[in-house]
């Protein structure tokens, strides 16, 4: 049961060196589509699936179709929208939250249907909000809501607000309540108070906040897919219709190029919240949301 | 007085956030709820809401349907567990086993797949379970297949991909609370003389529970959702929930039926996790009631009536 101490401390005994051997398994079974993709965005055939050469044809006629280029850019357009309006929201809300009184009943029923709004599927969420905005834009006659982009940086902010509170919340709830009666103290105006204390201590759970939002955003094809309108078709959305078409190696090409910048935007994160001093932990849970 | 308008303050800070969700989630949710009991009139109209009745949802409860419904819960239920049985392992080795300098770099390898666009992920997919693909091939080559390989746009394929695609959101919790538990705990349960399984089942494991469960919600609850996996990696053969809601919105434009399985998902959703709760609780019940014969068994009594939750038991592991 127990094996000699001295092998133990060295952590290279038999069920130590199956774990990792587990741990290099997983990790192959979690990079292996994505190597596939990265792989078959040099694919110089016409379908993506079926490997012809290598080469860089589907990055060059990816770039110049204004379709593709539409999407990509429709899609960046509605994440920073999305980050934007999320963020605002999410930091009044976390901050409010982080300062509410431990048995707030208004503060309990905000977390509450905020983490509702996390765990409800999105399926629900498209086909919940198509009828609304059908119902606000068209039987009500409110004209922005028949707007394509209006429309995503709004369902996408719908999604991602809880996640932006919630890290907000988190990074103030270790904070020091003396500073900002310090300031009230000091004759601070509210206003100042919030601008001078509160922004400043949040501000790394905010730009977090944001990118998270903004990634979500980018992410998104299900609610996409219901509430798009012609032409304010994003990326996700045109993959996901070609895929019942015919998928072409320039999908692969266009998704290879945002997975990198996509990488780049969480390691600026995680170096932001790193900087801010959260623990490896505290990453890790702001990045899941929770 | 100045107390009463700071927590007026406080709350009113709030109600831009309190009025998007509102507006923008419970809202349109509950007009989902209301189309559900409408009806579709005619081919050209969606809904229809003069006569209300419970219609739609005995239509949903048809054999045909309801497959859908079962076949989903399936898959679900499989991909939480092997999420889980993969995932605890994995999550054991990165959070006790691996060198701590080295832990942020594997930590942050976990996280690229889970920020990848899933439904790129899910292309990968195909291209590698295509029956002319190089897994086919290579399989073959080697022996182990006599013809290409025959697994796209079946189930099977469907609970690979839904497998993948979950598997970070199993992993990132688990990772946590298994750190949380921290060496220190280990250490002290070791020095005490509890060996290296005693550790595992009394201070990790009961100190990763709350991880385990969160993993579980995490993965099933869009799991039900889920539409994109099934759609790109099912076919005809492995079709889920999610694509006959989003069938009756975009192609039969029958909002009334739709709505109707969107509820009757989320229900059924719930009543699984609630299900499951208990279970849980359950299982928590009978695992303590266990433990409490054996502490008392070879240590002091009055320790017995003092494990009341999970944490109580890893006091005793490391108090020994």
């Amino acid at each position: 049961m127990s094996a000699p101490a001295h092998r133990r401390a060295r952590g290279r005994d038999l069920p130590a060196r199956l774990l990792g051997v587990w741990g290099v398994i997983v990790f192959a079974f979690l990079f292996l589509p994505i190597l596939v993709i990265v792989m078959y965005s040099f694919n110089t055939g016409r379908l993506l699936a079926a490997w012809h050469g290598f080469g860089f044809d589907a990055y060059a006629s990816a770039l110049g179709n204004d379709v593709i280029t539409g999407a990509v850019i429709t899609s960046l357009q509605a994440a920073l929208g999305t980050a934007l309006l999320a963020s605002a929201l999410g930091t009044l809300g976390g901050i409010a939250l982080a300062r509410a009184r431990p048995r707030a009943l208004w503060a309990a029923a905000l977390t509450f249907l905020l983490a509702f709004t996390l765990v409800t599927p999105e399926i629900v969420d498209g086909i919940a909000l198509l009828p609304w905005f059908v119902t606000l834009g068209v039987d009500g006659g409110l004209a922005p809501f028949n707007n394509g982009m209006v429309r995503l940086v709004i369902a996408h902010t719908a999604i991602s607000m809880a996640t932006v509170t919630f890290v907000v919340r988190a990074r103030l709830a270790g904070m020091d309540r003396r500073l900002e009666e310090a300031a009230a103290d000091l004759y601070a105006s509210p206003l100042q108070r919030f601008k001078d204390i509160t922004l400043p201590l949040a501000w790394p759970g905010i730009a977090a906040g944001g990118l998270l939002a903004f990634t979500l955003s980018l992410d998104n094809t299900i609610v996409a897919s219901f509430i798009q309108q012609p032409g304010y078709t994003p990326w996700p959305v045109y993959i996901f219709s070609m895929v019942r078409v015919s998928l072409r190696p320039e999908v692969a090409a266009i998704s290879t190029v945002m997975l990198v910048l996509t990488l780049l935007a969480l390691a600026l994160v995680g170096y932001v919240l790193r900087r801010s001093g959260e623990s490896a932990g505290g990453v890790v849970k702001t990045f899941t949301g929770g | 007085m100045r107390l009463s308008r700071r927590i007026f303050g406080t709350a009113a800070l709030s109600f831009p956030t309190w009025a998007y969700v509102l507006f923008f989630f419970i809202l349109p949710v509950a007009l989902v709820v209301w189309y559900s009991f409408g009806y579709k009139p005619d081919a050209f109209t969606t809904h229809a809401m003069d006569q209300l009745s419970f219609d739609r949802y005995a239509e949903v409860m048809q054999p045909t349907f309801l497959s859908t419904f079962l076949a989903t819960l399936r898959i679900s239920v499989v991909g939480t567990v092997l999420c889980l049985l993969i995932g605890v392992p994995f999550a054991y080795w990165l959070a006790v086993k691996v060198r701590p300098e080295r832990r942020m770099l594997l930590l942050a390898l976990v996280l690229v797949p889970f920020w990848t666009n899933f439904l790129v992920r899910t292309l990968g997919w195909q291209i590698i379970l295509a029956p002319e693909g190089f897994l086919s091939g290579m399989l073959q080559s080697i022996g182990l297949l006599g013809g290409p390989l025959d697994i796209l746009y079946t189930r099977t394929a469907v609970q690979i991909g839904v497998v993948y695609n979950y598997l970070p959101l199993m992993i990132l919790p688990l990772f946590v609370a298994m750190d949380r538990a921290g060496a220190t705990l280990r250490e002290a349960s070791r020095d005490l003389g509890a060996g290296r399984w005693r550790t595992l089942f009394q201070v990790t494991l009961p100190m990763a529970m709350p991880g385990i469960a969160s993993g579980c919600l995490l993965v099933f609850i869009p799991l039900m959702g889920d539409y994109v996996t099934a759609s790109v990696l099912g076919g005809a053969q492995g079709s889920m929930v999610g694509q006959l809601v989003a069938s009756q919105f975009n192609t039969a434009q029958n909002w009334a039926l739709g709505s109707a399985m969107a509820v009757v998902l989320i229900i059924f959703t719930l009543a699984a996790v609630a299900l499951a709760a208990g279970l849980g609780l359950l299982a928590r019940w009978a695992f303590q009631r266990y433990h409490r014969i054996d502490v008392t068994a070879d240590d002091a009594p009055d320790s017995a009536g003092a494990d009341v939750g999970g944490t109580a038991i890893t006091t005793e592991g490391a108090s020994r």
